[in-house]
């Protein structure tokens, strides 16, 4: 896990920086380059007041303005304001909105602050006739925007882990709840005795009639049945009462990660997430994964488990788990 | 009435059924429900908060991977390999995203489903990839951390086994059934 997470954040870092650098030497974003358009202003001209108006700019200048590979529009036209001093030069501010063009929107993101509008300078103005202009302007400078991506995201995924957590609270107070009515009334026991014959087999370390036993049950029939809400909370109640058998407390058991990938590997009968996701979008058939699904997470899960059972066999994984063996020893 | 109706009317009626006998064998075994109930709910909060550090972990990493366009890297890199087996280079984010983001997946698996039509071979195989795996780093961290397991031994070469194997299989019973 260490690995994995250092592996993980060390490449996206790198990979911000190294783009951005390659940016920075193409000047991907035209920094300080004179840019020419047309402005159609609607409010009646006056120096130094904000003028409302849109701004027109030839697909093709564009294109080859920024050097786009793939851009098919015709024209553009979007929103502006406008403010200029009687020497020609002032402020425009383009709207980011619906017909703003993608770029353009990729290059307001990457400010990291005010990313609804496009701040330029205007340095020369010159008048058409019937509210039309033909202007000079230069772009707010642009630059190192993965990290300011990155930063952000950094931001935004603590909030989400927080709010995640925080919105199982409700769901997984009531399952431990009625879980707690099932093990009181020796109903997970009878559970557990049900299914001994299999359990046996996958979690030979439990005895057969543990409580985890019942959670496992219960929590991977709610996963089949596609029951999110259900399944994490008794889940982990499994965990919790594994960890009760758990010798060593800090360090996975092999029933732990038995019981981890079937969860994983997500067997389930009703994709439900992606059957709605299939009909929202108008599929003839939402349902016709169905099957397919089935064989593939039937398929994940056979592997997971083989793998698990074969896995915890190898010394570098016991390693961990007889440390503590050694250590008890020691201090018994 | 089909598969996909009686699998429904279960997962509809399977909540309230459990939560029904569970009160109504505890009742019968004379349980003090109630309080038995407030008592185990106690915990909950407990457990929500333990694993937060665990979570923010997790996803701020994935957050950076994701907002870096590392994922982009990584699919030109691996496309000349998955050609090999003709597995279509348009998939290929699906296939990396799965096991790091649930909402991830479900934005490129939408997205690819938005472009090429959800009835279109590549539609049915990302709505199939996306069903056959889950997400098993957010299932990882939260698990683990909700008993404060820090050592994971080879819970993530298992977990990455299977995924890669759902969705190899996702991959080859589509051609099967839809190619």
């Amino acid at each position: 896990m260490n690995y994995i997470w250092l592996a993980l954040i060390a490449i996206g870092i790198l990979t911000a920086i190294g783009t951005d650098i390659y940016e920075i030497s193409i000047n991907k974003y035209k920094n300080g380059v004179e840019f020419q358009a047309f402005l159609e202003i609607e409010d009646d001209f006056k120096f130094g007041t904000q003028l409302r108006g849109n701004i027109i700019v030839s697909g093709d200048y564009f294109k080859e303005f920024y050097s786009l590979k793939n851009f098919k529009v015709d024209s553009i036209k979007n929103e502006i304001t406008l403010n200029v001093n009687q020497d020609g030069k002032g402020v425009l501010i383009v709207k980011i909105g619906e017909t703003t063009p993608e770029f353009w929107k990729l290059m307001a993101k990457g400010k990291g602050v005010n990313t609804d509008k496009l701040i330029a300078n205007v340095f020369n103005l010159e008048k058409l006739g019937d509210g039309k202009y033909k202007v000079t302007l230069v772009f707010e400078k642009i630059s190192f925007v993965k990290m300011k991506q990155i930063l952000n995201a950094i931001i935004e995924y603590s909030d989400i882990a927080v709010k995640i957590a925080i919105g199982l609270i409700g769901v997984m107070a009531l399952w431990l709840g009625i879980m707690k009515i099932g093990e009181s009334a020796g109903l997970i026991n009878l559970l557990a005795r049900l299914v001994k014959p299999l359990t046996k087999r996958l979690f030979p370390d439990i005895p057969p009639e543990h409580p985890a036993i019942g959670a496992i049950i219960m929590n991977i029939s709610a996963n089949m049945l596609g029951l999110g809400n259900a399944a994490t909370p008794l889940g982990l109640k499994a965990m919790e009462e594994l960890q009760k058998l758990n010798p060593k407390k800090d360090t996975a058991s092999d029933s732990m990660i038995t019981f981890l990938v079937i969860n994983t590997s997500g067997m389930t009968l009703i994709p439900a997430t992606a059957i709605a996701v299939r009909a929202a979008l108008g599929s003839g058939d939402p349902a016709a994964i169905i099957s397919t699904t089935i064989v593939g997470g039937f398929a994940a899960t056979i592997a997971g488990i083989t793998s698990a059972k074969i896995l915890q066999r190898l010394k570098i994984f016991r390693k961990e788990l007889e440390e503590n063996e050694n250590q008890k020893e020691v201090q018994g | 009435m089909n598969f996909k109706e009686i699998m429904n009317i279960i997962s509809v009626i399977a909540i309230p059924f459990v939560i029904f006998s569970f009160l109504f064998y505890g009742f019968f075994k004379k349980v003090k429900v109630y309080e038995s109930f407030v008592e185990g709910a106690k915990e909950g909060f407990n457990v929500a908060v333990r694993i937060i550090p665990y979570l923010v972990a997790m996803l701020v990493a994935i957050g950076i991977f994701r907002a870096s366009g590392a994922m982009d890297v990584f699919v030109a890199i691996l496309s000349p390999i998955t050609n090999l087996i003709g597995f279509p280079a348009e998939a290929l984010p699906m296939a990396l995203m799965r096991p790091l983001s649930g909402s991830g997946s479900l934005g490129i698996m939408t997205e690819i489903m938005k472009t090429h039509g959800p009835d279109s071979f590549l539609g049915l195989l990302v709505s199939t990839m996306y069903g056959s795996t889950e997400t098993t780093f957010y299932v990882l961290a939260v698990y683990f951390g909700s008993v404060n397991i820090r050592k994971t031994r080879h819970a993530v070469l298992a977990g990455v086994i299977s995924d890669i194997t759902g969705l190899l299989t996702a991959f080859f019973i589509c051609k099967l059934v839809f190619g």
